[in-house]
């Protein structure tokens, strides 16, 4: 299965750091293996993230673990209603002296380093907030103090809470588009790992937690060029073509393609989403996972692997099935997958 | 003596004609006794000189002779019979002359034709059929005495014996008892609705079109078509698609194909390498189409099993 050209050393080794990498943040968080290869994912993807889960799963600490040992700058805000678009990009307060002075914001503090940008809840911010992050995500850029500020190596990160839904705002679908994974994050159910985080004090600081991930496991600023390494270096034939528009297909038109579930009329399921930038990166975050499986050419399996956390939150239901949307969904990407011929 | 000489010689040709048809002869059963729609047959026998043979375009045709009478088959024998040959015409008529008194009617003679072919010539003789006649009676009085009801003048029906329909009754059940086996094998052998459960039998489906491919050859559009077929068959067999990465959960699924396992690994890393990576060459070598058809065929008496 160790098809890698001998010429392309520089990707295998890189692929051993992605190992350390995943090895030094499991170390800190147990029983999320799943979660962690889809964040290594995400980061070699170059794509921004949206972890979602109940209260005091880990959402927060997978994210500062992700995030500490990639090392470099790291910025971090937490959503509340109160906040607008210009409390991200400046400060201002009166000084020492009584004068009034304006700061950068949390967003341009770091200036053009910032390689993390971690929304804290991002589901209590307004949707003035959410679009401002539009560009921030989709270009990497920002314009404020009369020039522009470019971020080459940003990655957004955010988090919300999936039960709350007072004094929240549900993103914008096209902010929603611009996260290439939501990840869906559970209270680990191996009965160990339970047994260790609530018992083994280590566990209980988290600061301490983090502060013991070795930072220097990855070369943060290296990970735009490794990224598009791997998108060149990696071959998708004509079958796996074929395969992902059937699948996106299937997707769009389940009834065309068959699909029935029970209790669901299939030809008003679907209102639209599943965007070409979508299954553009399906693609791509399939590509890094056949890098990371040491093949340099893809399968249905990397489809099939981030599948989910990349396509589902594009969908959009009608809005009679919006509220099922966390069983419907799930059960369209089996049926998908379960449907479309490979090869 | 010059005047002579035509009248001998016709002479002379009227006396071989009659030598050559020795005799004709017509026998009839009874010459009375037949009523309207009776069939009057009669039997012709006429001797020629050997080496004669009926030209057979000059017997009677059958069809209608007169208005009242058909002739419904003509029949013939031939055998050779003291020096001569004897051929015999077995003639069936159909009178249908609705007599009103007992009356004599005559059924009109034909003529019959012999050859005789010989190196020097043929030689034809003709057989005459005289006519011959027969006695008709009407069916009923002409004049019938007067009676009060109409409907006495017809006979009552004949009495008919009533059949015995057990045995049909009987034979019927055991076809259709026969018919609904034959219907439910038939169901059995396509999986239809009762046997839905048993699961097509795809991997023989399969293997039948390997079967077919084999023959053409080991090309790579060939191999990639058995790699699908088989691909197809594993879908079918699993009610899903079955990627690589799903054998062990295929194989928990269905345990029975689990002695397989080398088998389908190798098969599903092939298709994975033909499709999907460097293509089919490579693939062919790791796993030839023969050892592809080998695979379906143990996997084949499996499904048989189960």
């Amino acid at each position: 299965m160790n098809d890698i050209r001998s010429g392309d050393a520089m990707l295998s080794d890189w692929r051993e750091a992605a190992g350390r990498f995943e090895r030094a943040v499991r170390g800190a968080v147990v029983g999320q293996d799943r979660a962690i290869r889809l964040l290594t994912i995400a980061l070699f993807a170059r794509g921004h993230v949206l972890l979602e889960g109940d209260v005091g799963v880990g959402k927060t600490t997978l994210l500062r673990a992700v995030a500490r040992a990639l090392g470099g700058a790291y910025e971090r805000i937490e959503g509340t209603v109160d906040m607008m678009p210009s409390d991200l990009i400046y400060h201002t307060y009166l000084a020492d002296d009584g004068r009034p002075r304006v700061e950068p914001g949390p967003v341009l503090r770091q200036s053009e380093d910032l390689s993390i940008f971690f929304f804290n809840e991002i589901n209590r911010a307004r949707p003035q907030v959410h679009s401002l992050l539009l560009r921030l995500m989709a270009e990497r850029s920002l314009t404020a103090f009369n020039r522009e500020y470019r971020f080459p190596n940003l990655q957004v990160f955010a988090d919300r809470n999936r039960v709350e839904r007072e004094e929240t705002f549900e993103l914008p679908a096209a902010a929603r588009d611009r996260f290439l994974m939501e990840i869906g994050l559970e209270a680990p159910r191996d009965a160990e790992a339970r047994r260790a985080l609530v018992f083994d004090p280590r566990f209980h600081d988290t600061d301490a937690l983090i502060a013991g991930i070795d930072g220097g496991v990855l070369d943060h600023a290296a990970m735009a060029g490794i990224g598009a390494a791997i998108q060149h270096g990696i071959q998708a034939s004509p079958a796996i073509e074929a395969y992902v528009v059937g699948l996106w297909e299937a997707l769009v038109r389940p009834h065309e393609a068959g699909i029935r579930l029970p209790g669901i009329d299939m030809s008003a399921l679907i209102q639209g989403g599943a965007s070409p930038r979508g299954v553009a990166f399906l693609v791509r975050a399939a590509r890094v996972r056949a890098w990371l499986e040491g093949r340099d050419w893809l399968v249905p399996e990397d489809i099939r692997a981030i599948f989910p956390e990349v396509m589902a939150h594009r969908v959009f239901l009608e809005p009679i099935y919006e509220m099922r949307r966390s069983t419907i969904v799930p059960e369209l990407c089996r049926a998908v997958f379960d449907t479309v011929p490979a090869p | 003596m010059r005047r002579l000489a035509p009248l001998l010689f016709l002479l002379c040709s009227s006396l071989t004609a009659q030598s050559q048809v020795r005799t004709v002869e017509v026998r009839t059963p009874r010459p009375f006794g037949y009523f309207l729609g009776d069939l009057v047959r009669a039997q012709v026998d006429i001797v020629v000189e050997p080496g004669f043979a009926l030209q057979a375009a000059s017997l009677p045709q059958p069809g209608a002779i007169t208005y009242w009478l058909d002739l419904r088959t003509v029949a013939v024998t031939q055998a050779s019979e003291g020096g001569g040959s004897r051929v015999r015409l077995d003639l069936t008529y159909q009178n249908f002359y609705a007599a009103l008194d007992a009356r004599a009617l005559e059924i009109p003679g034909f003529t019959v034709t012999f050859v005789s072919d010989t190196d020097k010539g043929a030689t034809t003789a003709k057989a005459q059929v005289p006519p011959w006649s027969f006695n008709i009676s009407p069916l009923r009085e002409v004049q019938p005495p007067a009676r009060e009801d109409p409907r006495t003048y017809l006979r009552p029906d004949g009495r008919v014996a009533s059949l015995d329909t057990q045995p049909l009754v009987v034979g019927s059940a055991g076809f259709m008892a026969m018919a609904l086996l034959a219907f439910a094998g038939l169901a059995w052998d396509r999986t239809w609705w009762p046997f839905a459960k048993r699961g097509g039998r795809a991997f023989a489906a399969c293997l039948r079109r390997l079967r077919a491919l084999a023959g053409r050859g080991e090309d790579e559009a060939a191999y990639e078509t058995a790699l699908l077929a088989l691909h197809r068959a594993l879908d079918e067999t699993d009610g899903r698609r079955v990627l690589a990465d799903d054998l062990p959960a295929f194989l928990t699924r269905n345990p029975s194909y689990a002695r397989e396992r080398a088998g389908l690994a190798a098969f599903l890393d092939a298709s994975r390498h033909s499709f999907f990576g460097p293509g089919p060459a490579g693939a062919m070598r790791r796993l030839p189409l023969a050892d592809i058809v080998a695979l379906t065929r143990k996997l084949t008496a499996i499904e048989r099993e189960s």
